[in-house]
């Protein structure tokens, strides 16, 4: 598939993405909601443990809670049973005649799509957390959480996209996205920064590519310098990338082979 | 040849280990297709239309035979034979629904490797030959289904295909939108020698858009020749509806069954071998009594069992 292909797809998505107004504007309010709701919780919280909790102040959580939500809220949550469902219906069948890789295709799209989302939440968010907490905590840690947001995106598609294509095998994937999103609000960092974790579970989260899609980008908008997470979730786009790939393709011939 | 296909068969497996069943889509199909030709490969609702459509599109793989598409063998090539052909599925769409016509064709010649130029000229190009150019900035999802259809023919042949797929694409499409769309599969074969390979159920694409037709039944082919052979064998019978306000006479002309007859309508089937269908519409509408009349084709299950009732060619 060629760059100008995958350019194309993103640029349509976002594009179309963008001039949805209507859906921007619910995804804004509920994502409003759901931020200064679990960011006033935490105040709370890091206020009655002496204001730091974890290494974290309240000003932090503040901006972990806005990066995290906004990276989650900018993917579609049930896009795995969306690609069950194009699957079991034999829309990826008609994807197959072209000449381009199904994922590669759908992969771009949804990237594409998300952008808009995760600009105009982050953005909204930092409102929220500016007037309800302060200003960041390390206003430069924002330049590596910009990218870390993209790359957030990135490695949650990748992900759905590689247990979604179970449907190659099993008729209903629809409910593994649950199981999915659930593991992504634990094991993930989505609503409780790693550190506050039980020992066992953070070392096994370790191991695990939930991290790379919330609490990294989460954590270097809280004000911690670390480029190294970076790292981390390049790492985990690049394993998730190849599994994904093997999965579609298994599925493809599966496909070529009993009809969908 | 554009399409050669030896042995092709499918079978399908369906449920678990004891109650599996085998489903034999498509059975011991031969075909040969010559560049430039427009076959109608028609047969009823699961006959093995899609199934063989997919297979020399390269979405299947047969579980038995051979067959080549511009040489190509599909299921092995599936992507470089993309690039050389379109496939129109009646019920699927190939465009974005949420974007214009316009930017799901910019998508596309990225796929393609269109370069900017080329792409203009030819989104410039079909939006001529289809009449369609200024539904290319409608969104998608705006558009009727006639509409549509012709926006997605333009996404097939955005690459200039050698071959044109079509897989039941007038479904769902009033008799207006029909007869513009086989018109336009006409004049693109006449114009820029596509090969037009159509899988219909309804009799009147063949007529309409085909020289040869394949009929297939069971996974079979059971009927290969001109369409004009089959006008003279199969076709030739025509059913005549008519409604009425008072009662009439049913005519008495050779070749015409009355099949329905009360005081307000009346059902003929004509066979024009006999009687020419003129003849018969002249006598019924000598008179003040009719008030709607319609000539229809017959179902294509009555061509398939007068098919299963010609002698062995």
């Amino acid at each position: 598939m060629t760059h100008r292909a995958v350019v194309e797809a993103v640029r349509a998505a976002a594009h179309r993405s963008a001039s949805d107004g209507g859906g921007l504007v619910v995804s804004v309010a509920f994502y409003v909601v759901i931020v200064g709701t679990l960011s006033g919780l935490w105040r709370v919280a890091v206020d009655a443990n002496g204001g730091d909790l974890a290494g974290y102040s309240a000003v932090a959580l503040t901006w972990y809670i806005i990066t995290s939500e906004a990276a989650i809220v900018s993917v579609n949550a049930r896009h795995i049973e969306d690609i069950g469902t194009d699957i079991a219906h034999g829309t990826v069948a008609v994807e197959m005649l072209r000449p381009a890789s199904v994922l590669g295709i759908r992969m771009a799209t949804e990237v594409g799509r998300g952008l808009p989302k995760v600009v105009v939440l982050w953005g909204a968010g930092a409102v929220v957390a500016t007037v309800v907490a302060g200003a960041p905590p390390r206003p430069a840690a924002l330049l590596l959480a910009a990218p870390s947001l993209v790359l957030a995106i990135t490695a949650n598609l990748f992900a759905q996209h590689t247990v979604a294509a179970i449907a190659f095998w099993i008729r209903d994937a629809g409910s593994v996205w649950f199981l999915y999103l659930k593991a992504v609000f634990i094991t993930g960092g989505m609503i409780i920064p790693m550190e506050l974790l039980p020992d066992g579970l953070q070392t096994a989260s370790l191991f695990m590519p939930f991290r790379a899609m919330a609490y990294v980008p989460a954590r270097l908008a809280a004000g911690y310098w670390e480029p190294a997470l970076l790292l981390e979730q390049v790492f985990w786009i690049a394993v998730l990338a190849v599994v994904a790939n093997a999965a579609f393709g298994a599925g493809e011939r599966r496909l070529q082979v009993v009809g969908g | 040849m554009a399409i050669e296909a030896r042995g092709l068969t499918k079978v399908f497996e369906t449920g678990r280990r004891r109650t599996r069943r085998r489903i034999e889509a498509v059975r011991d199909l031969d075909l040969s297709v010559a560049a430039g030709e427009r076959v109608a490969y028609i047969g009823p609702n699961g006959a093995g239309k899609s199934t063989s459509i997919k297979i020399l599109t390269g979405i299947l793989h047969p579980t038995a035979g051979e067959a080549t598409v511009l040489g190509l063998t599909p299921w092995e090539d599936r992507r470089r034979l993309a690039r050389r052909i379109g496939t129109l599925f009646g019920q699927r769409s190939l465009l974005w629904l949420e974007l214009t016509p316009r930017q799901s064709y910019r998508m596309l010649a990225a796929i393609y490797d269109l370069d900017r130029a080329a792409e203009a000229r030819r989104v410039a190009e079909l939006g001529d030959l289809l009449d369609a150019a200024d539904l290319f900035e409608q969104p998608v999802r705006t558009l009727s289904l006639g509409q549509r259809m012709r926006c997605e023919l333009a996404a097939c042949l955005l690459h200039d295909p050698e071959i044109l797929f079509l897989d039941e694409p007038t479904i769902g499409l009033d008799l207006v939108a029909k007869q513009r769309l086989r018109e336009l599969l006409v004049r693109l074969n006449e114009q820029q020698g596509t090969t037009i390979f159509l899988t219909s159920h309804d009799v009147a694409d063949i007529e309409h858009v085909a020289k040869r037709a394949v009929v297939i039944n069971h996974g079979e082919v059971i009927y290969d020749d001109e369409v004009a052979a089959m006008h003279r064998t199969l076709l030739a019978t025509k059913v005549v509806e008519v409604g009425l306000v008072a009662p009439i006479v049913a005519p008495r002309q050779a070749g015409v069954t009355v099949l329905e007859h009360t005081d307000q309508a009346m059902r003929l089937v004509v066979d024009t071998h006999l009687t020419p269908i003129r003849a018969v519409l002249d006598q019924l509408l000598d008179g003040p009594s009719v008030v709607d009349i319609s000539v229809v084709d017959p179902p294509l299950e009555q061509v398939i069992a007068e098919i299963y009732e010609l002698p062995a060619r």
